[in-house]
């Protein structure tokens, strides 16, 4: 095999901190390489540098043995790399079609080929057996379609290094083979694949060597024989983590909220609720399992007041709610970690302070006369004992949210929703973009407020913390509940076969 | 901390804008072949040379604080009220209403004048809000329109309904009713001190009770606030009615202390002078009334520089659109990463000294 790709002494610097520092990077032809890191360890940055979005500050890139300078992103695109982003960069009011030659240079008159263009798209699409309608538009098509639909596009531009940003993290388990096997027709043509991702079985099972990074630099790349994922673990976090273990329990105390055959938008089967009828009693974690895009954000959403049910009701405390707005849900000790903390969770221009009190500034502790004087002297108090006690790393609690990292961010979240001393708490997707430390405390602090009598509804496509955190778990399969396991021991085979609906 | 330093980064734009602004402006006076330094000092002393052209200052800037006000009053709860022009108008037809048909009298009757003018400005900013959280309509688009249709019905009131004899314009208001000056020897009135002290006012409600507490949320992020039980819809519409009675009271305060009569042409110009000295001043209501004044300084200063040194009047002009034009600039490259970069340098380098 010969090399495709060198990054020699590659570092990246903002300011006085070294995003990347000395990175030897080297990626040979028709191999998945993977790159393994924490959240913040600079894997992004460095493929940032590769696709040109940014200039290394030193080093520098051989792509089949000759010095390059990447300085644009449609250079990269020349060079042959193309890079699928967690986040699809698709057109979603455009058809397949006309994402496939958004951009596309190989027009040289002033009106589109498109009979050409056409042809061409669907010789590729034949090629890697991508059944694919280039009429459709984008909102039309599922996450994995759209995966391929980026995919496609990459190598109809020309791609022979394609880097692939946790394309799983979507996907349900048939979609994953299907990307898996389409990862090994292209390595088996000679192309290269970057492969970025968290989940260790997935990383073991598809790469040829893996490259981790820790801290923004390379610790060792190693070809993936006799590893498990605990030594890959070790080096990525740098020190030994011994796995957590939560202990399961039956919850024997009272209901604190359920849901009453529950519907809304039922008629589509993308985001929507299907007559859901669940309970959730003090001193339990139940957890919600299922692939993303299955009702599990309306879910969150209908429990925490922000949407109406178009069908049946809600229960607090074994009385039907009548009034369906989030405050009046506040009102009722419901307690939300909310799956987007920047869009849903937190003010992001003004400070920890005020984000820690957002619920609760009417409260006669942060306020005289119902509101009308605010006590900054004990919101700056709280703010300090809470910025403490959740360990969030700023410099001051004066600061913006927003300048905070993704972790301290949710544990900006987890202070105010967990110290309103709340009856239920529903979280979801409470540990998403976090690193190692980070996602234990999140955990811990579940678990604690479990014990203390907290009812806990745990929404996560993350398969593995619903197993490991969950009392009871219920699966979710297009709006519908497809079955209840018990936390201890659950049938991890049959529940993945829930969750893909069947 | 931070947050002084956050303050301390927006007043040295604005104060930079300000000269930069009058650099390029003394060059202009220079090539008009004018010595810019005269120039400025009549522009000065115009504004603020003696008693009499501090007055004339400050009763220029009364109806600016006001709109400015109003603008900024929406823009902290996110929405975009560009009708403050047309609630200011309204409010002080509201006023010229009950001020003349209603023979009001005495310092009561004043007070009267000012609340119809208040709540008349308040409803007519109702509209855009109602459209707003009940069909989602674009409210800078309703709030502009919403001004034609007041300078519009304006024009029937002063050549209809109030008209004074054959002349286009209102009868004028009774003196009773009229707002007295502070000083007899300035201009300005007691509306001044209104206008300051609505500033302070509102500084003290979005900084110091819960309610402006949360109407800022919902100004920065309206999802976030949803979910975190701040009832956003009728936050929303409260700042537009308080948004526009601000404006109505600023535009029966104009009435009554300065105008005291509809004429064509009356408050023109004000609304969006107002949305951009509420931007100068970084949607600080302290800031804003400060800006207001400085605006109007340039404006009543122009005429003594036009007429000691030639200097045309339209180089103020070109003066205060510099400096709206500089602090927007200056407040998009504060947000620039690459210049958050340079300052956290900069604050590095101090710090090893």
């Amino acid at each position: 095999m010969s090399e495709l790709l060198r990054m020699e002494h590659v570092s990246k610097r903002f300011g006085d901190f070294y995003a990347n520092k000395d990175v030897n990077l080297s990626i040979e032809k028709g191999e998945v390489h993977t790159l393994l890191g924490e959240n913040g360890a600079g894997k992004s940055t460095l493929m940032n540098v590769l696709i040109g979005l940014y200039q290394p500050t030193e080093g520098k890139i051989f792509l089949n043995g000759k010095e390059v300078r990447i300085e644009t992103p449609s250079q990269a695109v020349d060079y042959g790399i193309g890079m699928v982003h967690q986040h699809f960069m698709l057109v979603e009011a455009m058809t397949v079609f006309e994402n496939m030659i958004l951009g596309d240079r190989k027009n040289k008159g002033l009106f589109i080929d498109k009979e050409a263009r056409r042809k061409e798209i669907l010789e590729l699409a034949d090629k890697y057996d991508f059944n694919i309608e280039l009429d459709k538009y984008i909102t039309e098509l599922s996450v994995g379609e759209q995966q391929r639909v980026e995919i496609l596009k990459a190598l109809y531009r020309g791609a022979d290094l394609l880097i692939l940003d946790e394309p799983s993290a979507a996907l349900t388990d048939i979609e994953v083979e299907g990307l898996f096997a389409m990862m090994r027709q292209l390595t088996a043509e000679g192309k290269s694949i970057i492969f970025i991702s968290h989940k260790m079985r997935e990383v073991l099972h598809i790469s040829d060597r893996i490259s981790i990074l820790r801290a923004g630099e390379l610790i060792a790349t190693v070809k993936n024989e006799n590893i498990d994922g605990q030594d890959l673990a070790n080096m990525m976090i740098g020190h030994e983590l011994s796995e957590a273990k939560y202990e399961k329990v039956v919850s024997d105390q009272e209901e604190v909220i359920s849901l009453d055959h529950c519907s809304f938008q039922k008629q589509s089967k993308h985001n929507s609720i299907n007559g859901v009828s669940l309970s959730v009693h003090r001193g339990e974690i139940v957890g919600i399992a299922g692939v993303d895009g299955n009702g599990q954000t309306q879910l969150a959403q209908l429990i925490t007041g922000v949407i109406r049910p178009e069908e049946g009701h809600i229960n607090i405390h074994g009385h039907e709610v009548k009034m369906y707005d989030p405050g009046h849900f506040i009102d009722m000790g419901v307690a939300h970690i909310p799956e987007d903390r920047n869009l849903q969770g937190l003010i992001g221009d003004m400070s920890i302070a005020e984000n820690m009190v957002l619920k609760a500034t009417h409260s006669p502790r942060f306020s005289f006369l119902n509101g009308w004087k605010l006590k900054h002297g004990s919101i700056r108090k709280n703010a300090k004992e809470m910025t403490e006690k959740y360990d969030v790393r700023c410099r001051s609690i004066n600061q913006d949210v927003r300048s905070l990292s993704g972790g301290n961010q949710q544990k900006i979240i987890l202070a105010r929703e967990f110290e309103s001393n709340p009856e239920i708490i529903v979280a979801a997707h409470p540990t998403r973009g976090l690193d190692i430390g980070a996602t234990r405390f999140v955990r811990d602090s579940m678990v604690e407020a479990r014990d203390k009598g907290t009812g806990i509804l745990l929404i996560s496509a993350d398969f593995d913390e619903i197993i490991e955190m969950s009392d009871r778990i219920l699966v979710i399969f297009e709006g519908q509940i497809m079955g209840e396991y018990s936390g201890q021991n659950p049938p991890i085979e049959e529940i993945s076969l829930a969750m893909t609906g069947k | 901390m931070s947050n002084i330093l956050k303050n301390f980064k927006n007043v040295i734009v604005s104060i930079l804008s300000i000269l930069l602004a009058f650099v390029i402006g003394a060059i202009i006076m220079a090539a008009l072949g004018a010595s810019p330094i005269t120039a400025l000092q009549y522009l000065m002393i115009g504004a603020f040379g003696s008693a009499q052209n501090i007055g004339t200052t400050l009763a220029k800037a009364t109806p600016l604080i006001f709109t400015a006000l109003c603008a900024c009053f929406a823009y902290k709860c996110g929405v975009f009220n560009l009708g403050g022009e047309g609630q200011f108008i309204i409010g002080s037809i509201a006023s010229c209403y009950v001020a003349l048909r209603l023979g009001v009298t005495g310092f009561f009757g004043m007070f009267l004048c000012l609340l119809a003018g208040a709540l008349a400005g308040g409803i007519w900013g109702m509209i855009p809000g109602i459209l707003k959280i009940t069909r989602g309509q674009n409210e800078m688009i309703i709030s502009i329109m919403l001004n034609y249709v007041a300078t519009l019905f304006m024009g029937v009131v002063y050549t209809n309904y109030l008209r004074d004899g054959s002349v286009p314009q209102t009868v004028a208001v009774p003196e009773e009713v009229q707002i007295p000056r502070m000083f007899p020897k300035m201009r300005f009135t007691w509306a001044f001190l209104i206008a300051v002290l609505l500033g302070f006012i509102i500084y003290y409600f979005l900084y110091h009770t819960s309610s402006g507490f949360k109407l800022r949320a919902v100004g920065i992020n309206m999802t976030a606030s949803r979910f975190n039980g701040v009832p956003v819809t009728r936050y929303i519409l409260m700042s537009f009615i308080i948004s526009g009675a601000i404006a109505g009271l600023g535009g029966s305060a104009e009435l009554l202390g300065t105008q005291y009569r509809l004429i064509n042409g009356f408050a023109s110009g004000y609304g969006f002078d107002g949305v951009a000295m509420a931007l100068i001043g970084m949607l600080n209501p302290i800031a804003t009334v400060i800006v207001a004044i400085f605006f109007a300084a340039l404006r009543s200063g122009a005429t003594t520089m036009q007429a000691a040194t030639g200097v045309p009047t339209s180089v103020s002009d070109i003066i205060q659109a510099l400096v709206i034009v500089f602090s927007v600039a200056g407040m998009a490259l504060t947000k620039l990463p690459e210049f958050e970069a340079f300052l956290g340098r900069f604050k590095r380098k101090k710090g090893e000294e």
